[in-house]
């Protein structure tokens, strides 16, 4: 089976109601209650201060307010959240190349075989909560094992702010005393009938034969097998919908000077271009956001000569989409590489030396950063005044 | 002006002046077809300032001489959706009316003084060559342009002239055609040019019979295909062509020779589960045949074997694009194809005969 896989599950901490409470300090400490405070409205997350009161996200927000009347109710701001989750997922891409989205605050990242690059996985785990804290202000608990059932698990354990590594020695200590409802697919009904049967844990089901779950499950006998002892083989399968890679950033006031705006403006194509060679990919499009002040927000797209992952040409096409723009104060920026391959491009007949050496430069700069640190060496010259070289 | 025409033959020549004549522009002179009728002929002309093409419409009776600018597709259009066999378009300055049968059109037309001048070629030919050779060339390699380049003058093919031979070169930056043929000198000095691509297209549908002889003449910056009904006139691409027969490899050390209707369908089927994302097509060559092999995420995977003919030299597994590939197969006239290579990061050739040949560039497997 080669080497043993590393499955690491990351679940934020109360997303919505966390990001809230971030930006809006009066509501630190305070139980927030994210959903639509209606009738009908239901609790999309509740703040950890308002869940010893009983109150749980997919509840009535009416119900919600009756355990804790002191509750703040927020309505959900999709888009918000939307800003901050592209932010996470930026992160984890640095961490795995292979990350599965399952929602907008949790994904399963494949780390076997990122030792060499990366570190082990237990260090890993422990720099990807540090980067979420210091760069998001926000915290997640992870899962570290061997296949996906146990990670997700294992950051289900220890919330809020937990880091559980489930090893291969460890798997019966956490597995065997679990109630069988924590086994992926079994849901109140099943569990209510393996009780009838004296089957509480997970310890107890490991006990039944092959063809005594068949007589149960009929046909999910073999994966439940397998998961009382542990085992699950599924992969994580990036999200292939995912035809993009951008990075936008919201200003906590508007910022008026243009070349503040494409200081911006640079570093997030620099940290876009570093992600496209990363994971292999080519663009072939690049499109800019801009949010004014006024709200007016405008999205422009250019489709370049030829699929690239060069710093120089993303940005070269990235600056003269905002350049067109008669300048006001902005709000939002943003850049998206949009249009990927995986460099199924045919190689080039006359190649350029100037491409050459711009590839040079990228792969130095990449490997320092990957040595020292995120951005350790940027480049300079985003200013207008001074081109770029 | 007065002139009654064949609605035939007029049809055909507003089809093919309508494919030089502007369709946006702000200038409404430029999207008129120039008509002129003297001494017993109808020239139809059109520009878009950079190919202009000026022909003698067959089969006309020119009853009163005169010129008129008419709007191209509108003109195009009557003519197409008119029914009799003759129409007759007659002039009163800037109007136009063209009178059949059953029906009369007025069309308002511009000054005739708006059109731009069409050039003149003065002097003699550079060379003369007869259209089907012409045409055999340029269609061997036309396809290989690129659309869109900012560092070589590659929008356009090259065409040398060295004494009595011909060479057409193009090339998009990852593949590049060459096919040789033959003319005859009319002057001594040796001549190349860039023809825009548009140029060529219209030049291609402009012969009826192989046999005609086209004139060449390469001006400063344009250049003239002339024939008894036909000028075209094109402005020459600026710039440099790149250094092309510096990357024509002479090294290939792997050769296979293929049928070329079997190759285009083992490649075809193999580029039927390739997609954006992943456009190669693997090809592992061996003394016991090619293997063809695709796979498209999401969608799939292809495994084609195609018998080869000949093959010599190691094993090789190399990756290309099947659409590059399949345009020069499509091109191809002979029967077997030979393809050269050296190694999976290097330039494979395909030849046919010792008039064309194509590098393509290959696509890193991974």
């Amino acid at each position: 089976m080669g080497a043993p896989r590393w499955i690491l599950h990351l679940d934020m901490d109360a997303f919505f109601a966390a990001v809230e409470q971030r930006d809006k300090p009066a509501l630190r400490g305070l139980p927030v209650l994210i959903g639509h405070d209606g009738p009908r409205g239901v609790v999309a997350t509740a703040s950890y201060e308002a869940r010893p009161y009983g109150c749980h996200s997919a509840q009535p927000m009416s119900i919600a307010k009756r355990r804790c009347p002191q509750a703040v109710v927020l309505p959900v701001d999709g888009q918000r959240y939307r800003e901050v989750s592209q932010q996470m997922f930026a992160i984890l891409d640095e961490f795995s190349p292979v990350v599965e989205p399952l929602s907008i605050d949790e994904a399963f990242l494949d780390l076997t075989g990122t030792q060499r690059s990366l570190g082990e996985p237990a260090e890993v785990a422990r720099r990807l909560k540090d980067r979420i804290q210091s760069e998001l202000k926000l915290t997640a608990s992870i899962g570290l094992a061997p296949n996906k059932f146990l990670a997700k698990m294992g950051s289900d354990m220890n919330k809020p702010d937990g880091l559980v590594i489930i090893n291969p020695q460890d798997i019966d200590r956490v597995l065997l005393p679990l109630p069988v409802s924590r086994l992926w697919g079994i849901g109140r009904v099943s569990a209510a009938h393996l009780e009838e049967m004296g089957i509480r844990t997970v310890g107890d089901l490991r006990q039944l034969s092959i063809e005594r779950l068949q007589r149960y499950f009929g046909s999910d006998a073999e994966r439940y097998y397998n998961l009382s002892r542990g085992i699950d083989e599924r992969p994580v399968v990036p999200d292939q919908e995912a035809k993009s890679i951008g990075h936008e950033q919201t200003f906590p006031a508007d910022l008026g000077d243009a070349d503040d705006v494409r200081r911006v403006l640079f570093d997030q194509v620099q940290q876009v271009a570093y992600r496209l060679r990363k994971h292999g990919m080519m663009a072939k499009g690049v499109s800019v956001k801009i949010r004014f002040g006024d709200f007016q927000t405008i999205s422009r797209s250019t489709t370049l000569h030829a699929a690239t992952d060069l710093t120089t040409e993303l940005w070269q096409a990235a600056r003269e989409m905002f350049d067109r723009w008669p300048f006001q104060p902005v709000r939002l920026i943003g850049v998206t590489a949009e249009r990927l391959n995986t460099g199924g491009e045919s190689l080039e007949l006359f190649p350029d030396p100037d491409r050459a050496r711009q590839r040079k430069l990228d792969q130095l700069a990449d490997h320092i950063n990957e040595k020292f640190g995120k951005q350790t060496i940027r480049r300079g010259g985003a200013d207008r005044t001074h081109g770029q070289r | 002006m007065k002139v009654i025409c064949d609605r035939g033959a007029l049809l055909e020549s507003l089809n093919l002046v309508g494919g030089v004549v502007a369709a946006r522009t702000p200038k409404p002179a430029l999207q008129c077809v120039k008509i002129t009728a003297a001494e017993a002929q109808l020239t139809l002309a059109g520009t878009d300032t950079e190919v202009a093409l000026r022909l003698t419409s067959p089969r006309v009776d020119v009853q009163e001489p005169g010129e008129a600018l008419v709007p191209a597709e509108k003109l195009r259009q009557i003519v197409s959706e008119s029914q009799d066999p003759t129409l007759t378009i007659e002039t009163e300055g800037d109007v136009t009316h063209v009178v059949a049968a059953d029906s009369k059109f007025k069309v308002f037309g511009q000054p005739v003084g708006d059109f731009p001048p069409i050039p003149e070629i003065k002097g003699e030919a550079d060379f003369e060559v007869p259209a089907g050779e012409l045409h055999r060339i340029i269609a061997m390699t036309l396809f290989a342009t690129a659309r869109e380049n900012s560092r070589y003058a590659i929008n356009g093919v090259l065409i040398e002239r060295d004494s009595n031979k011909l060479t057409v070169v193009a090339t998009d930056g990852h593949r590049l055609a060459m096919a040789k043929g033959s003319c005859k000198a009319k002057k001594g000095e040796a001549r190349n040019a860039i023809v825009p691509s548009k140029a060529l297209n219209l030049l291609l549908r402009l012969f009826s019979d192989a046999e005609q002889v086209v004139m060449v003449q390469i001006a400063e910056n344009q250049i003239h295909f002339s024939t008894e009904a036909a000028v075209l006139t094109s402005n020459l691409v600026e710039g440099n062509f790149p250094p092309y027969k510096d990357v024509i490899p002479k090294d290939g050390d792997k050769k296979a020779t293929l049928a070329t209707d079997v190759f285009i369908s083992g490649v075809r089927r193999a580029a039927l589960l390739t997609n954006e994302e992943s456009k190669g097509v693997r090809m592992a060559f061996g003394k016991s045949g090619l293997v063809l092999s695709s796979r498209a995420p999401e969608m799939g995977e292809a495994e084609v074997r195609v018998e080869l003919a000949d093959y010599s030299g190691d094993e090789l597994e190399i990756g290309f694009n099947p659409g590059y590939l399949l345009d020069a197969l499509k091109v191809v006239d002979a029967n077997d194809v030979l393809l050269e290579m050296k190694a999976a990061n290097k330039p494979g050739v395909l030849r046919s005969g010792s008039n064309f040949l194509y590098v393509v560039m290959p696509v890193n497997l991974q």
